[in-house]
């Protein structure tokens, strides 16, 4: 189900995961949605805290933005583990939601996320179902998981009230007539299919983020521009290489990022470039390098601009999209062979054609070479030396799917660079036709609006990107504040090095002794099935929160701020979340964040990388749960007073249902076990562990930079 | 005698002015030196019409209209209706008067206009000038017969052309609607349109020999798609105004470019044995001057009239069928860029009109569009329109007019497969053939769309779980040195992918083997005949393409699990709703192989059974058999069948216009100082010089670098200046210069359109930029 790419990772098989260390890019997918459930709510919990904790952070600077759902999703995108949680969330909504459609049709979303949850994962579940529940609703009427979590700083207390137990009930009540429509929506939206994906920056640096399937390319690059403050120009794209091929692509706007990358395979070493690539849309800025190819250069740039605008009209605004008429001979590797042919290539619109030998230039005796239906582009790197290739302006046409050599690759040469480009760019203006030119529209739209909303609103983006620091910083504050202005995610993952401390203070507080005790709650309700101890950790919710120290390195972060924020507010009000998980991780949460830093989190965190084992894993995943709190927190902030009931409220889903929203994001307690998971395979449990896992992994890689 | 003394013109017009001014009778007599009277009526109401010589005012407008005209027509139509005026428009009369002159407007002098403005009493009671000489003057009436001899008039030199018209009137006895009526002078091949002007204007003596006919004429036209309708076209106006007449009869939009076409010889030679041919009869349509025809049931109301009416209509807005292979190998084909140009060469001249161009009541001439810069179509509008322009584009690829590659040919092939096959199903024609199987999948396609917009909880479960489907199937994984055979395993095929079990009773759990088909490349290897059924499969993997087989047993089964993979291909499952039709497209290939395989050629184009090789141009017809065709084209129709019939015409012009000679008008010409002749190939933005002898682009100018262009009548050469101080100049070998400074200037023209300017058609912009000197 789950594949990490580059490292590429089977979510299944986290351990490999663990060992390569490099994964950047997590797939999910979510088909079992009752075992994800389970994993993200834990994961969840986790999550929510790195995000309260980014905000807290020293980056005072990032003003989180809370905008729409996407904003604030990208937001928490900085925060592997936030994205993961609100998609899990999400999920365990959805899930929640189906079953409950299925089960009584119309009736009371939150019997059936009460039923569900037991049925999973027994105590420890319900707990997760509840706040997840909560929280689809919540998202439903509202918006999304995100904001909640963005939010969680100054929001979430407030929001967590209402939507706890008043907007529970009114959210029944609407959801009496809507309820069906919207588990059907959710139902479709548990079916998609997510990533977590890290991307290489120009400076080394890294951003990871969470994309779904319904993501094109051009709204990660907005995510990204949030992270990242760049000009926004249009040349910002992502790539895709290929080492082992030695290629590499820039992505169309377009596009779907998650479908290509499902096409890497496990042990991948492909990455994922954010870069300036002048050369994407270069045909639109100097139509007639492409167009009027045959005539001299000079002649070509002295060109007029209403020239360029209309060549721009007649290619690209007609009812045809014209294809500049490419013609040359170019070199193709021979299949199998080492040496480099030369043939007479022609470009049309249908495919690449070439001339054959003693026949005429004339259409009708051409023979067609590629078409472009299921092929991609790419430019060669160093092909002369890997392949003998005359020169090194190499492109290729293949399969996305094609990961490594093949006789079904094409190997072009090119005498030059020039040649090159415009071949590279016919080909994609065959394949892609008006979308290039829209793309382009598009992102000259973006970069006109973003030189405004980076000058009025640079914070917003900040929070994504402090996110990490916040982690580090968490610890003092919950909330999302944190995220300050400094995008550069490598200080963040400095901070998050120092934050480890807050975290252990967390654990103190609420758990002292935690870790294996949180740990074991948020399993329980994952993997209910697959190992008792969480279950009974959840219960204690101390015990949860010490999770969050062993998050500490990765997840330490997030549980952090969530304590601070609930235990200002809303974790009181979760903390009903008796059912142990939950309700511990408001309560306990607070607590943690002092506490945390101290002892738990370095000691989990050992534990846990090394071992995902039972044991060492749990605290290691123990960090997850404080995420919970986070989410509780957002969702209940409010409810900190009700701690105490939350156990009762436990016992009643509803309740917990309604808060759900501020749950959704965040609760992937954590896969304390990797064992368990496996063995659930397709229970909830193997989900959460991974989330967890991945989550550890994440904070891990984070810190290590 | 008039060219002496204008007065006499002015005296006569004062009058008749003075007359309506003060009777308000709409009768105008003019006293000449001869006492002519002619009375000029104006059709106000519908019982002056009968008794009244009514050549001034045509039928196809009010009194009203014509009224109005007087500021809004063009000069020479004005000065025609010159009859027409109230008080307050006698400026303008005389104003349109002196603009008529034009040449001999000399003796129109300026001061002598402004006498007339006077207008005051006095002016009008001026004596009239003294009689003129009387000659005879004889008129052919075409209207009494080819036979009857011509009607001798007595006429003096300042008589003017409604006079003479009037008089003829008179002498016939005939009682008819004259109004379309007019001079045609023979001689110097040309209407006298001006009645206002005196045939000493026109310069007509004795021995003129003129004829006394309509303006519009029964005229043969020939359309895109092979039809040709018999209607009445206007033979007296510039072609562009005939063209524009027609387009508005026929519904279509933008007739600018369309343009008339000599058809060639040899053909029409052919068709003339056939003469099978039918014509539809569309000269009973009234000729009418509104911009837009109102619409009436989505046509023109002139179409709506009958049900035969309707069936022409239906003819011009739907796609023909696949014409019969042996029909496109009769057709004329260019062999040649040179026999190109010599079709181009055929273009009817915009600027001058139908008579003047040697074209004959009742000749057949074609329709075509002439500019391939299509504006604003819009599906909705544009039904003729667009249908006939694909007719065009699919007769210029059939017949090999425009070059494409085998791969484009085979995908216009399935395209002109599934339009042809829509076109009988769509919903406008349910009435003529409903089959079943389109009223079936039709309610099925609502089905699942009631399922996706109701869902209950349970059908929306159940419409989430995609069906499935379970077979015995025999699978071949071709492999290096393995000779193994096609296995048989229990086959399932779950939302995109295959998975195969050693039996039924063991599909419970593992599978074999797990194939995922999305994204694969998926083709048909069948021999109907050999019983032979293969699905091949080449499934992407990191490592490369795995080729994989599938056997199936019988058609049915074929036709399912094809459809299958493709769907899963595109990453979609049983689900989709285009899974039925695409079966069905599939059943239906398979019967064309069958049909096509047993009796050759000669299949009646329906729907079930289409002879491939109505799809192809002649040159495949050779390469392949139907049946080695029918799968390729099949292979094509995969990504193009779920198409609605728009999207599919749309698409065929769009694959049609990608083509890199699209758009190329040839004409052969020989450079200034060059001796041999080159091809200069005319396109929408562009001139390109091509090497006859290697057929290669020497050489391409834009319009937007163009600074002018000039065209020496004389000695007929073209010569343009482009930026940067490039000069041509050629002349013309295939086709009169006027024919390519009209495509110049008519490119042009076109890109001036532009949607502010909307329906509006500057006429006066193309006669400027295409007329040349004779327009002048």
């Amino acid at each position: 189900m789950f594949q990490c790419s580059q490292n590429v990772l089977w979510i299944n098989s986290l351990s490999l995961w663990w060992s390569c260390g490099c994964t950047d890019i997590v797939f999910m997918l979510l088909q079992t949605h009752c075992l994800v459930y389970s994993r993200l709510q834990s994961l969840g919990q986790e999550t929510v805290p790195p995000a309260s904790l980014p905000s807290t952070d020293t980056e005072v600077n990032f003003p989180i933005g809370f905008g729409d759902l996407n904003a604030n999703l990208h937001e928490l995108e900085d925060n592997d583990l936030d994205a993961l949680m609100a998609d899990l969330v999400a999920d365990l909504n959805a899930t929640e939601e189906k079953l409950a459609a299925e089960i009584e049709g119309l009736k009371v979303p939150s019997p059936p996320p009460s039923d569900l949850p037991p049925p999973p994962k027994g105590l420890s579940i319900q707990p997760a179902s509840s706040l997840a529940s909560p929280t689809s609703p919540a998202r439903g009427t509202s918006s999304n998981v995100s904001t909640p979590a963005s939010s969680t700083a100054s929001p979430l207390p407030p929001p967590p009230p209402q939507s706890s137990k008043p907007s529970k009930e009114e959210i029944e009540a609407q959801m009496k007539a809507d309820k069906i429509k919207l588990a059907l929506e959710k139902l479709k939206e548990a079916k998609v299919k997510k990533l977590v994906v890290k991307v290489l920056l120009n400076d080394g640096s890294s951003k990871t983020l969470m994309v779904d399937e319904r993501q094109n390319v051009r709204e990660v690059l907005e995510n990204l521009f949030e992270k990242t403050h760049c000009d926004c120009n249009v040349d910002w794209s992502l790539c895709e290489t290929n080492p082992e091929l030695q290629l590499e692509r820039t992505f169309e706007d377009h596009e779907n990022l998650v479908d290509p990358l499902l096409a890497w395979t496990r042990d991948s070493e492909n990455k994922i470039l954010f870069q300036e690539r002048g050369e994407k849309n270069e045909v639109f800025k100097n139509p007639q390098n492409f167009y009027l190819w045959k005539k001299d250069k000079r002649a070509l740039k002295e060109i007029k601009e209403k020239d360029k605008e209309l060549l721009i009209q007649e290619n690209f605004c007609g009812t045809s999209i014209i294809v500049p008429d490419l013609e040359a001979v170019l070199y193709l590797k021979e299949d199998g062979k080492k040496s480099w042919k030369q043939r007479l290539f022609q470009l049309r619109a249908s495919g690449i054609y070439y001339v054959p030998k003693g026949k005429t230039k004339s259409s009708r005796d051409l023979v067609c070479f590629v078409q472009f239906d299921n092929l991609n582009v790419y430019y060669g790197k160093d092909f002369k030396s890997k392949y003998k290739a005359p020169t090194d302006f190499c492109f290729v046409l293949k399969h996305p799917q094609i990961q490594k050599e093949s006789q079904y690759i094409k190997y072009l040469c090119c005498d030059d660079a020039w040649t090159m480009n415009l071949w590279v760019t016919g080909i994609r203006i065959a394949k892609y036709g008006v979308s290039l030119y829209e793309n382009y529209k598009t992102a000259e739209k973006s970069a006109v609006s973003s030189v405004w909303t980076n000058r009025s609103t640079p914070s917003s983006s900040n929070p994504s990107t402090p996110s990490p620091t916040i982690k580090a910083k968490s610890p003092s504050q919950a909330n999302g504040h944190a995220p300050k202005p400094q995008p550069g995610p490598v200080s963040q993952d400095f901070d998050n090095v120092p934050l480890p401390p807050p975290p252990p203070p967390m654990a103190d507080m609420l758990p002292p002794p935690p870790p294996d005790p949180v740990l074991p709650p948020l399993p329980p309700p994952l993997a209910a099935k697959s190992s008792p101890k969480p279950a009974t950790p959840q219960r204690h919710l101390p015990s949860n929160f010490p999770p969050p120290p062993p998050a500490m390195e990765n997840l330490p972060p997030p549980p952090p701020p969530p304590p601070i924020n609930d235990a200002s507010e809303a974790p009181p009000d979760f903390l009903p979340p008796p059912p142990p998980p939950p309700a511990a991780g408001y309560g306990s949460l607070p607590p943690p964040v002092s506490s945390l830093p101290p002892p738990p989190p370095p000691a989990s965190f050992g534990g846990m990388d090394l071992s995902l084992p039972p044991p060492p894993p749990d605290p290691g995943f123990l960090p997850p749960p404080p995420p919970r709190p986070m989410f509780t927190g957002a969702g209940g902030a409010p409810p900190p007073p009700p701690p105490p009931p939350p156990p009762l409220q436990p016992a009643a889903p509803r309740p917990a249902a309604v808060r759900p929203t501020g749950s959704v994001k965040k609760m992937p307690p954590a896969p304390p076990k990797r064992t368990t998971p496996a063995q659930h395979g397709g229970g909830g449990d193997g989900g959460g562990d991974f989330m967890s896992e991945l989550m550890l992994a994440m904070n891990k890689k984070r810190g290590n930079n | 005698m008039c060219a002496f003394c204008p007065f006499n013109i002015s005296h006569s017009l004062l009058h008749m002015l003075h007359a309506h001014a003060h009777t308000h009778t709409h009768t105008l007599h003019m006293h000449h030196s001869h006492s002519l009277s002619v009375k000029a009526h104006f059709r106000l109401a519908e019982t002056e019409k009968k008794k009244e010589q009514a050549y001034f005012d045509r039928s196809d407008t009010s009194s009203i209209d014509t009224a109005t005209q007087t500021t809004t027509c063009p000069a020479q139509e004005r000065a025609r209706n010159c009859c027409i005026f109230s008080q307050k428009n006698l400026g303008n009369f005389f104003k349109d008067l002196t603009e008529a002159q034009e040449s001999p407007s000399s003796h129109f002098s300026k001061p002598w206009t402004e006498e007339t403005n006077d207008s005051s009493p006095a002016f009008l009671s001026l004596s009239l000038a003294p009689s003129m000489a009387v000659w005879d003057l004889s008129v052919t009436v075409e209207d009494l017969g080819s036979d009857a001899p011509p009607v001798t008039l007595s006429v003096a030199s300042d008589l003017h052309v409604g006079g003479v018209i009037l008089k003829l009137v008179e002498k016939t006895q005939i009682k008819r609607d004259w109004s379309d009526h007019a001079l045609w002078w023979e001689q110097k091949q040309r209407w006298l349109l001006r009645t206002a002007w005196t045939l000493e204007k026109y310069g007509i003596h004795a021995d003129a020999r003129l004829v006394f006919m309509p303006q519009h004429k029964p005229l043969k036209l020939c359309l895109p798609n092979g039809i040709t309708l018999k209607l009445r076209a206007c033979f007296s106006n510039p072609v562009f105004q005939t063209v524009m007449g027609i387009c508005r009869m026929l519904n279509i939009r933008h007739p600018e470019e369309l343009s008339l076409l000599r058809p060639i010889e040899q053909k029409k030679k052919k068709k003339d044995k056939d003469s099978a041919e039918e014509i539809y009869d569309l000269t009973e349509v009234p000729l009418s001057s509104v911009s837009r025809p109102c619409l009436y049931n989505g046509m023109p109301a002139h179409f709506a009239d009958s049900t035969q009416m309707e069936a022409i209509y239906k003819m011009l807005s739907v796609t023909q069928p696949p014409p019969a292979p042996e029909v496109i190998a009769k057709q004329y084909r260019p062999a040649s860029v040179v026999d190109k140009a010599h079709i181009h060469g055929r273009w009817l001249d915009s600027s001058r009109c139908l008579m003047q161009q040697g074209i004959q009541e009742n000749d057949r001439v074609w329709l075509r569009f002439k500019f391939y810069a299509f504006y604003d179509i819009e599906p909705k509008y544009d039904v003729v329109r667009l249908t006939q322009l694909y007719e065009q584009a699919r007769w210029a690829i059939l017949l090999e007019d425009i070059d494409c590659t085998e791969e484009e040919m085979m995908l216009f092939g399935a395209l002109q497969y599934h339009i042809s096959k829509v076109s009988q199903s769509e919903p406008q024609m349910l009435s003529s053939s409903a089959a079943m199987d389109d009223l079936e999948s039709a309610l099925q396609s609502l089905e699942v769309k009631m399922e996706g917009e109701t869902s209950t909880a349970s059908e929306m479960l159940e419409y989430m779980t995609a069906p499935e489907l379970n077979d015995y199937l025999k699978i071949f994984r071709p492999k290096r040195l393995t000779l193994k055979g096609y296995k048989q395993y229990w086959f399932k095929f779950q939302d995109t992918s295959i998975s195969y079990f050693k039996s039924k009773e063991e599909s419970i759990g593992e599978p074999i083997q797990q194939i995922n088909l999305k994204g694969c490349e998926v083709a048909p290897d069948v021999n109907v005949t050999a019983q032979k059924f293969l699905i091949r499969l080449l499934i992407p993997a990191p490592e490369g393409m795995n080729e994989v087989y599938l056997r199936c047993e019988n058609e049915q089964q074929y036709a399912q699990w094809m459809a299958a993979c493709r769907l899963g291909s595109k990453g979609k499952t049983l689900a989709d709703s285009s899974f039925q039709s695409e079966i069905q497209s599939i059943r239906s290939f398979l019967a064309m192989q069958k049909t096509s395989s047993s009796s050759h050629g000669n299949v009646p184009a329906n729907d079930e059974s289409i002879n491939t090789h109505s799809l192809v141009s002649p040159r495949y017809h050779k390469k392949y058999k139907t049946k080695q065709l029918t799968p390729r084209i099949l292979d094509a129709y995969q990504n193009v069948a779920q198409l609605s019939l728009t999207d599919a015409l749309m698409r065929f012009l769009q694959i049609w216009q990608a083509l890199p000679d699209f758009g190329l008008s040839y004409v052969v010409v020989r450079f200034k100082g060059s001796r041999k002749d080159e091809v200069m190939g005319i396109a929408p933005n562009r001139l390109i010089r091509i090497d006859l002898g290697v057929g290669d682009v020497v050489k391409t100018w834009r319009y937007n670098n163009m600074k002018q262009w000039n065209v020496n009548w004389d000695i007929r050469q073209v010569a343009i200046e482009f930026e940067g101080n490039v000069n041509i100049a050629f002349g013309c070998v295939t086709a009169d210069c006027k024919i390519v400074h009209e495509f110049i200037g008519g490119y042009i023209f076109m890109s001036t359109r532009s949607r502010e300017k909307s329906d509006t058609l500057n006429e006066e912009l193309f006669h400027k930029l295409t007329g040349g000197h004779e327009a002048l």
